[in-house]
């Protein structure tokens, strides 16, 4: 496990160097050849995440094996946590913060299933992505746009700083990931810092974000305060034995209790639970709060306001960090702690409701854009939906597995987005352009591919990830949830050949002063066919091949989803569920149907009949200028909390300038001798003073020194 | 090494014949050698240390001056300078800093060269003595005469309204001294009892005195009250920080930086090594009303300084937010706090003393700081620019830079405060309401932060009429002495951030006695207490907060927090608590001797606090020489 150890600290490592090497020497010696470096480091970094990877499958496979053994020999297995911890690793780098008493808060790594999930989706797509940029980041004739360095300079930062919050081992080290994207985010949105809009949208991003993180600051000091420790694996231990208390197992549970939450002696039953009633009501406190810090990341409802306007940044940006990978941070935090969420109902309830209120809320703002960019970052919000939909019903595997095809299909729409807007000059209005469907033919398939993805059409990755969502939302105790995910499935395939009928389909149509437009070089269409693939095929491994499944041979719940069970093993213990049952294939048709009527009524809106949707519009009263205007949240917030918090801010700063006597006879007698010093002429005064005082100290000493 | 700086301030004066230039190596020099002998101290320091480790102090002087002896008076007067693993990071701080403040002022100061480095040398000299100090008397010494170098030097090179913020400086800092000085007489006549008759200040001397029960608690309660004024109008902690941001905006900038990164510092740093061993019962007392104004402080300098345009204040403001953590980690009685809180004060001299270099080096440029007419300065100033970012972030508490850990590691101690533990049997007083508002501060402090940010650096780009101004030799952005003056610091905040770990061994076996001690007070007994004082309803409400966690997180605690900081009751409530109290250190040193009425004029003219602020103030009035006055103009 050395060699694990070793190869996952450079993971991180790589980018940053790489980083900083061309934010050191870029500017003045590699110039143009800035992106070698990052794309180097980057690359050596995919090598080492292939390692890792292969490793925890190949240990995950031998553990599948035993148990495989174990179960042919009629041997029980018990699923303890020991048994599974055996397929992850957590490692402590350095100490860091001492807590006292010889406790410290450590710098520590942890590879585990879920990890190599993750890190597969962020190394490679990050890779493809830094190879786009490479083209993106020039002009027709190849010269690289002001700050080329400072741009891959950054994106290697913010890799660094996405690889330390998967790999994290303890919610200390995933904090530090999490602010570290969000510091990676604010320096990419507002890479065009000249722009107002883009300085505006980074800070506002910086400041949504830390306005969750502020709440999941305090889901990390509960956790503290109530398991005394921040170490994934211990706490989650530590939940879960909680949870499993019940009185009768109270001698065997006691000990471990005790040393887990570090209390005094637990003398009998009643104390003990008391104790984990406490905790139990604590667990949830954790769970909202740690939520908090999700849906700043993930922009969910109601802090959903960052990521369209996050849209400022450069196009690669906003395929990397606000689709395919830091937003799904927050879904990797619900997932990582499943335990957690699982063991509290009204968190659940929580996680599920936001989810599907984002997802449905989204797309309908999403109906009505015009800015391709700005479309696909509400798509973006909805899909992060489904995702905490998914985890509030309790199928975590299926949110991940959502996560791990969004990156694909979502990255391809925005590079593909990307390649339009640099064909277009930088005009990425829908209403500016339209028919480039001969004249951008490989951005045309691919975006075209990815679109039919996020349609949710059969066959194609999404359809899969969501349909097990829906499913699984169905059959839970919350099916309102399902049917608003069918309902924003149908808005989806709407919006997405919305899209794609205004800009690609109809007559040809280019923005004023683009004379003619130019399909993108090899640098942006690779990466573009690699995400297409990826967008088709990615869904493969999560469903197996089996007679009579849906369309006769395929059945959802694949190797994807074993390879993480381990993972979600404690959570499915303390949900209690039943599994869900994949059996039903009536759903996956209504949802292909639902697909494809939301495509062909787009198709006939928007080509055929380009005179419906105005009507609609007009006859939907204030419907249509609420969702246009985003429902007014941006003015909403405004009015409710900056205004108040300024004009209180001016209100201090006015009592400090001109009421600081009144205010300042709190301490009595001091603001008399500063008042009156400061009325009286400045130096006189103190002069005068001068005689008193000292014959005041004398008077003093005298006294005292006679004592 | 206190006495290098002296000797080279006075040098520096004394040769009149000296160029500027001159003045300027020979004080960069002196500031330099300094530093080698703090490196060097440290060297020591941490070679002793691991002989040392169970109090922690290295001593590296002790003329143990009997002063007394000869002329008859009871009192020992002792020279005596150690090191701690408290002290030593704000000496290294120091160390840091000043020399980098020194070579910041080569093209800002243009007139009376001589007199400036003389004064900031004897500045930098004084810090050292403070943080050196073991004694108390002396500390106190050095802990007013920061006062002088510093009057003078916004008096003289500040802005245009230097002589206002230089008077008001001097007068609102000392007016606080005055209260502590008479509690520095009162703890060194009490700790006669020990030492047989001798009035004694030292440090190993007076921490007994709790100890062994030689200070009731309502004694303790008063003393603690008594350095309370004087430190928390240094640090300065709400309500008492008016002074602050009108000496920042006057300061030149290596005034400023001086100020900020190391003379708030001795308010914290005196709190920290003389209120809570000396007066363990006190502070445990105090602690809860000391908590709700650093909260106080916290949220309303943030909000304060979201507002400001000039980017002096608004950093000034920011000050005052962030000094407020520094306490709260203190008092919280959690190792993890009070370890954060040592390291707030280096990690914020670090990173608002480069703040504050980096705007002095705009405003040299552009003669000006309103935000209104600089912007998009990262267009011209790249470098700039990516400094401006770096300490930004540091200051906003980035993960990965110095901020995020201290203000990680006090809020986690005061979010856990109230749980018990081997130390703190009783838990803390604080718990997880305050570190609830405590960090509405970080989400604030970005706010405001990167308010500043976007409109100087961000945006389109705006000069003041003329645009730049390179007749000291500037370019247009920075230079490599300036350039040179940030580096280290930069440095120190990414090693501080990513490996802390050398330092907080260090604190460590010097943090752990002053917990303890305060750990032993038993926090129960101040039920009865409270009845028997009059006027202590704000402390009062501590157990409110403190039982809120408790039950459901109760919305009647947050009713009462609020109240608290604007209740006009309350600070009426206060301020007759107050006069109560100066009455009381008058008259207490004679009530103890049993022979109290009468004796005291002052006490029966009703005012006694005046006669006490005339005491106090001689020392200084007679310490800084009536050129004052000419030197001012």
């Amino acid at each position: 496990m050395e060699t694990l150890r070793s190869t996952a600290i450079w993971i991180p490592l790589l980018p940053l160097i790489g980083s900083l090497l061309v934010g050191a020497i870029g500017l003045r010696w590699l110039k143009d050849r800035s992106h070698w470096l990052v794309i180097g480091g980057v690359a050596l970094a995919l090598v080492a995440v292939l390692s890792v990877v292969s490793t925890v499958v190949g240990e995950a496979g031998r553990a599948h094996n035993v148990d495989a053994v174990a179960a042919n020999e009629g041997i029980e297995l018990a699923h303890t946590s020991e048994h599974d911890s055996k397929l992850s690793e957590s490692f402590t780098i350095y100490k860091w913060m001492n807590m006292g008493a010889g406790s410290w808060l450590d710098v520590s790594f942890r590879v585990d299933q879920l990890t190599s999930v993750m890190l597969l989706v962020v190394v490679p797509i990050g890779f493809l992505i830094v190879c786009y940029s490479v083209g993106y980041m020039r002009d027709h004739h190849g010269h690289p746009e002001r700050g080329y360095e400072r741009f891959f300079a950054f994106l290697g930062l913010f890799l660094f700083s996405m690889t330390v919050l998967v790999l994290a081992g303890n919610f200390l080290v995933l904090f530090v990931g999490w602010e570290l994207v969000g510091l990676s985010s604010f320096l990419l949105i507002g890479f065009y810092y000249q722009k107002p809009e883009a300085a505006k949208a980074a800070r506002k991003a910086f400041i949504v974000n830390r306005v969750g993180d502020f709440g999941f600051a305090l889901g990390i000091w509960l956790i503290y305060l109530t398991f005394g420790t921040l170490d994934y694996q211990t706490v989650f231990d530590s939940v879960s034995l909680a949870m499993r208390f019940d009185g009768d197992n109270y001698a065997a549970i006691v000990p471990q209790l005790q040393g887990l939450l570090g209390t005094e002696r637990v003398p009998d039953v009643t104390a003990a639970s008391a104790l984990v009633l406490q905790v139990q009501d604590r667990i949830t406190w954790i769970a909202l709060l740690l939520f908090c810090g999700a849906m700043g990341k993930s922009a969910q409802l109601p802090l959903h306001v960052w990521l369209p306007d996050a849209m400022e940044g450069p196009t690669p940006v906003s395929a990397l960090i606000h689709a395919a990978t830091m937003v799904t941070a927050g879904v990797y935090l619900v997932a990582r702690c499943s335990v957690i969420f699982a063991a509290s109902p009204v968190a659940m309830w929580f996680v599920g409701s936001i989810g599907a209120a984002t997802a449905l809320f989204a797309a309908t703002i999403a109906l009505t854009q015009y800015d391709m960019k700005r479309i696909l970052a509400y798509s973006t919000l909805s899909q992060l939906g489904y995702m905490f939909l998914a985890l509030g019903v309790g199928a975590f595997d299926s949110a991940v597995f959502h996560l791990y095809t969004h990156a694909f299909f979502k990255a391809c729409l925005f590079l593909g987005a990307g390649s339009v807007m640099h064909a277009m000059d930088g005009v990425i209005d829908v209403t500016k352009f339209g028919g480039l469907k001969k004249d951008l033919p490989i951005t045309y398939r691919t975006f075209l591919i990815s679109s039919l993805a996020l349609a949710g059409v059969p066959l194609l990755s999404a359809f899969w990830s969501k349909d097990e969502i829906i499913h699984a939302a169905l059959a839970g105790n919350m099916p309102l949830l399902g049917w608003i995910g069918l309902l924003t499935a149908l808005l989806t395939a709407f919006y997405t050949f919305r899209m794609v009928a205004m800009a690609f389909w109809g007559p040809k149509m280019l923005p004023a002063g683009v004379e003619h437009a130019h399909e993108s070089g090899r640098w942006m269409t690779v990466p573009l066919m690699i995400l297409a693939v990826g967008a088709v095929f990615a869904g493969y491994v999560g469903v197996h091949f089996k007679s009579g499944g849906f369309l006769g041979f395929l059945e959802p719940h694949g190797t994807f989803h074993h390879f993480l069970e381990p993972v979600f093993a404690g959570a499915k213990v303390v949900l209690a569920a039943a599994p869900i049952a994949h059996e039903g294939h009536a759903l996956m048709y209504w949802s292909s149907a639902i697909a494809f009527l939301g495509i062909t009524n787009a198709w006939y809106f928007y080509t055929k009949r380009p005179t419906i949707p105005g009507a609609i519009a007009l006859a939907s009263g204030p419907i249509y200028p609420l969702f246009k205007n985003k429902y007014y949240v941006d003015e909403i917030y405004d009015a409710i909390f900056v205004q108040p918090l300024r004009k209180l801010g001016r209100f201090f700063f006015g009592s400090d300038r001109y009421g600081i006597n009144s205010l300042l006879f709190v301490i009595g007698n001091l603001p008399r001798v500063l008042g009156f010093g400061l009325r009286t002429g400045q130096q006189g005064a103190m002069q005068g003073y001068a005689l008193g005082m000292i014959l005041g100290l004398v008077a003093l000493l005298w006294f005292v020194l006679q004592g | 090494m206190i006495a290098l700086p002296f000797l080279g301030g006075l040098a520096v004066f004394a040769f009149s014949g000296w160029s500027p230039d001159m003045v300027r190596r020979v004080s960069m020099g002196v500031a330099l050698l300094t530093v080698i002998l703090a490196l060097v101290a440290y060297g020591e320091f941490d070679a002793q240390r691991a002989q040392l480790a169970d109090n922690g102090v290295v001593l590296v002087e002790d003329y143990a001056l009997d002063a007394a002896a000869d002329s008859g008076l009871p009192v020992i007067l002792r020279f005596k300078l150690g090191l701690n693993g408290i002290s030593m990071p704000l000496v290294l701080l120091t160390a840091l800093l000043t020399p980098l403040a020194i070579w910041a002022s080569f093209t800002g100061i243009q007139t009376r060269e001589r007199e400036y480095y003389a004064l900031m040398l004897l500045l930098f000299g004084t810090m050292l003595g403070v943080f050196c100090a073991r004694d108390l008397l002396l500390f106190y010494v050095f802990f007013e005469f920061t006062l002088i170098p510093l009057y003078f030097l916004i008096g003289v090179w500040g802005g245009n309204e230097r002589r206002k913020a230089a008077n008001m400086f001097f007068i609102y800092t000392l007016s606080g001294s005055m209260l502590t000085f008479a509690g520095v007489l009162y703890v060194g006549w009490k700790a006669s009892q020990l030492t047989g008759g001798v009035m004694a200040f030292d440090f190993a001397t007076l921490s007994q005195l709790a100890e062994q029960g030689l200070l009731s608690s309502t004694e303790q309660w008063w003393l603690f009250l008594a350095f309370f004024a004087g430190f928390a109008i240094k640090v300065p902690l709400f309500p008492f920080h008016t002074w602050l941001p009108l000496a920042h905006v006057e300061a030149p900038t290596a005034g400023s930086v001086i100020l900020a990164a190391v003379l708030l510092k001795l308010g914290t740093y005196g709190f920290l090594v003389i209120c809570m061993p000396f007066f363990p019962v006190g502070a445990m007392q105090w602690a809860p009303f000391v908590g709700v104004l650093a909260l106080a402080g916290i949220i309303y300098g943030a909000l304060a300084a979201w507002v400001q345009e000039d980017v002096k204040r608004l950093v000034a403001y920011s000050s005052v937010s962030h000094l407020g953590y520094c306490l709260l980690g203190m008092f919280c009685l959690k190792m993890s706090g009070m370890t954060g809180s040592v390291l707030y004060m280096v990690n914020h001299g670090l990173s608002t003393g480069a703040l504050f270099l980096i705007i002095g080096m705009i405003y040299e440029r552009y003669h000006t700081r309103d935000m209104a007419k600089i912007g998009g300065l990262a267009r011209k100033m790249p470098i700039m620019a990516f400094f401006l970012i770096f300490f930004t972030m540091s200051s906003i508490g980035l993960p990965g830079l110095n901020g995020f850990v201290s203000e990680f590691m006090v809020l986690l101690g005061t979010f856990v405060s109230q749980q018990a533990d081997d130390v703190a049997t009783q838990g803390g007083p604080y718990g997880v309401w305050y570190a609830a508002f405590g960090a509405t501060g970080i989400l604030l402090g970005a706010i405001y932060m990167l308010f500043m940010a976007r409109r100087v650096l961000f945006g389109k780009l705006t000069e003041p009429e003329g645009g730049f101004d390179g007749s000291a030799g500037l370019t247009q952005d920075l230079t490599g002495r300036e350039i040179g003056i940030l580096v280290p610091l930069a440095v120190a905040c990414i090693w501080l951030g990513v490996y802390p770990k050398p330092v907080m061994d260090m604190m460590e076996p010097s943090l752990q006695p002053i917990l303890a001690t305060v750990a032993k007070v038993d926090r129960s007994q101040f039920g009865e207490d409270r009845h028997a004082a009059p006027g202590r309803a704000v402390a009062s409400d501590s157990p409110t907060f403190a039982s809120a966690m408790d039950g459901a997180p109760g919305t009647q605690f947050h009713h009462n927090h609020t109240s608290n900081k604007i209740d006009p009751n309350h600070i009426g409530e206060n301020r007759r608590l107050t006069r109560v109290t100066a009455i009381a250190e008058a008259r207490s040193p004679l009530k103890g001797e049993g022979r109290g009425e009468g004796t005291v004029p002052v006490a029966d003219e009703g005012r006694p606090y005046a006669a006490t602020d005339r005491v106090v103030l001689t020392d200084y009035s007679a310490a800084a020489p009536s050129r004052t006055n000419q030197e001012a103009r």
